[in-house]
């Protein structure tokens, strides 16, 4: 088995510049490494503290922090995100100079620390919490309804004021899966969306650090690529954000088809490729470096992509490209199979309007950022923000980009970049950006053989963290 | 549903299963394919060219945004020395409200007259116009907000200045 499959570290080879790499290596790990677990300690303990513009009203769930940091201002804020992202490059950049078990520590590191601490920068888990209690407690629709319909609820007064009125944008298996969390009381559904979030994330790395290799690709890299990134860790994670939970189901999805249910096994492909590649039984290995899937593999795949959609509607973006690519039934069987299961408990126990994930797509589309780039571009050109009829110019521009990516996939195209590429030019074109929205195409983009599409993918965020830096140069107090 | 394995595809032949029984043309061009054909180096050069010049535009577009938004920043902190000047008092808790609708840079700043929490005592608003000169900027007009109120038109009086003029006193 090759040093990459093994997850050991890489020999530095060449001369004089490879030795002095070798020798320095270490030591610039153990510095980035350092500045990643310093950032995240400073935010998680400055952000316990609370009232901060950064940090939500949100009811005491790390109090026992609070006495060991400082309110979290913006100036502290930018400057712990702009090292951690520093550091994340540099560490990024020595990834295959490093032991797995330190890549492995270090990611389970930020993760549980974010985890321990307060919810950061977004109010959007409580929106989550309230339409589970509409449901599970007040017997309200959360498809008919804003959180406003519940006022007397704990959850209320955390909601942003921008959610209030506006009901649920997810799909109907997230809202079916949270609303047991819902029962927990305010601060034991914080937990647990916190909790599923953890999973979600620890889920997809363990798929990307078993993909990376059948893709020929370091799973060093490809796990701190994903698990150490700024917008991962202090965005999506710190404040519990559902997009991980598509993220998670769509990168099953890719899994069950690269390298089969072998992946779900704790003796996974990885230990099925060292089989292959030395002659044993077990799972073939492609010419392509995919192991072979089973139909029932395909099936679960598709099933996995609808789930993905019915838990946020973009996680359907992969199916397109999936059925294409591999033009058989089975994931379209699968697809169709769970998409009917769902639809029609969602219509059971919501009625039409949870059925139709299409209307919060449409409705969502029409808001708009000041961190988007279409509202950049338009004060660029001089314009105060984007008008409708750029809605409509950024659509046309998006169908373009996708039906070329469908034609480049069906004449053979990796269908995982494709996804991701269709991922990211949503998330670009799209007036409504949040910086987990950015995350969408990273997974995909690290177990991806087109390597633009991770080096594009970090360029967005390398922008989206810019953007925010104003107050830096030019603190207003 | 079966359990077996399938071959995977091998990037010249791709993967037939299933697809022999169409004709010989159809067959070549429909049946999924490993990778791609050779000879889109081209292609690829093109969309690289272009994702580059589109993320040129993004960058540029990025940089010209944290630009404007530093100059609205100084012209914020230029409001809030303003106001503290106008009115004597070195109060922090300041709101200040852009003119989203009309996007010019006319600014209301408003804060209390005597000390106590974020509008919890009667408010003097100003409004103010023009360029930032030695760190402060023009004051146009204003009005007076009663104690524990936001600033809405049914509760703005005393109106002076510009804000005679516009009307936004209706009491």
């Amino acid at each position: 088995m090759s040093a990459v499959a093994q997850g050991q570290p890489l020999a530095v080879s060449g001369g004089r510049e490879g030795g002095a790499l070798a020798r320095w290596a270490p030591l610039l790990a153990g510095v980035c490494t350092l500045v990643l677990l310093a950032a995240t300690i400073e935010l998680v303990l400055d952000g316990a503290v609370g009232h901060s513009a950064l940090i939500p009203k949100s009811p005491s769930i790390a109090g026992w922090l609070g006495g060991l940091g400082e309110r979290l201002g913006f100036r502290v804020f930018l400057i712990a995100l702009i090292s951690y992202t520093a550091a994340y490059a540099g560490l990024l950049a020595l990834a295959r100079t490093l032991s797995a078990r330190w890549a492995i520590a270090l990611v389970s590191a930020l993760s549980l620390i974010v985890f321990a601490g307060p919810i950061l920068i977004s109010t959007d888990v409580f929106s989550y919490i309230a339409y589970a209690r509409m449901g599970v407690v007040h017997g309200v629709n959360p498809y008919l309804h804003g959180p406003q319909a519940i006022v007397s609820d704990p959850v209320y007064h955390y909601v942003g004021k921008d959610w209030k009125l506006v009901a649920t944008a997810y799909g109907p298996l997230y809202t079916l899966i949270s609303y047991p969390l819902g029962l927990l009381g305010l601060v034991g559904a914080v937990w647990g969306m916190k909790l599923m979030a953890l999973l979600a994330a620890a889920g997809t790395l363990v798929l990307i650090w078993r993909c990376a290799p059948v893709r020929g690709l370091d799973r060093r890299f490809a796990l701190l690529a994903v698990g150490a990134n700024p917008l991962w860790v202090i965005y999506a994670l710190a404040g519990a954000h559902n997009d991980l939970v598509m993220i998670f189901l769509t990168v099953l999805a890719v899994a069950l088809m690269l390298v089969g249910g072998g992946v779900l096994r704790r003796r996974g492909p990885v230990a099925a490729l060292g089989d292959a590649e030395a002659g044993t039984p077990g799972h073939e290995v492609g010419v392509t470096g995919a192991v072979a899937t089973t139909v029932r593999d395909e099936a679960f795949a598709g099933a996995a992509i609808v789930a993905a959609t019915l838990v946020k509607a973009t996680g359907f973006v992969p199916l397109p490209f999936l059925l294409i690519s591999r033009r058989r039934l089975a994931p379209l069987l699968g697809a169709a199979a769970l998409a009917v299961v769902v639809a029609l408990v969602a219509y059971v126990v919501f009625g039409v309007h949870g059925v139709n994930i299409v209307a919060a797509l449409d409705r969502d589309a029409a808001f708009v950022s000041t961190d988007s780039f279409p509202t950049e571009i338009a004060h660029l050109f001089g314009k105060p923000g984007v008008f409708p009829v750029d809605h409509d110019l950024l659509k046309i521009l998006l169908v373009a980009i996708v039906l070329h990516l469908l034609w480049r996939t069906w004449r053979g195209y990796d269908w995982v970049a494709a996804s991701g590429w269709t991922f990211l030019a949503i998330a670009v074109t799209s007036t409504w950006l949040l910086a987990w929205y950015t995350l969408w195409s990273l997974p995909l983009a690290a177990i991806s053989r087109d390597r633009r599409l991770l080096g594009a993918t970090l360029f967005v965020q390398v922008l989206f963290i810019a953007h925010q830096t104003a107050p830096l140069w030019a603190p207003v107090s | 549903m079966s359990e077996a394995p399938r071959q995977a595809a091998s990037p010249r032949d791709g993967d037939t299963t299933g697809w022999r029984w169409l004709g010989g043309w159809v067959r070549l061009h429909a049946r999924p394919r490993a990778s791609e054909r050779k000879g889109l180096g081209s292609l690829r050069l093109a969309e690289t060219t272009l994702l580059i010049l589109f993320g040129l535009l993004l960058a540029i577009a990025t940089a010209n945004d944290v630009r404007q938004q530093t100059h609205v920043n100084h012209r914020l902190n230029a409001d809030l020395a303003t106001w503290r000047a106008v009115t004597g008092h070195n109060y922090h808790s300041i709101a200040i409200e852009q003119d989203v609708k009309e996007h010019t840079t006319r600014d209301t700043v408003c804060g209390n007259v005597s000390p106590g929490g974020p509008k919890q005592r009667t408010q003097l608003c100003l409004r103010m116009t023009g360029p930032v000169h030695a760190d402060r900027r023009k004051v146009r007009g204003g009005y007076y907000l009663p104690p524990r109120s936001e600033d809405e038109a049914r509760l703005r009086y005393g109106c002076f200045g510009s804000a005679v003029q516009a009307g936004l006193c209706v009491r």
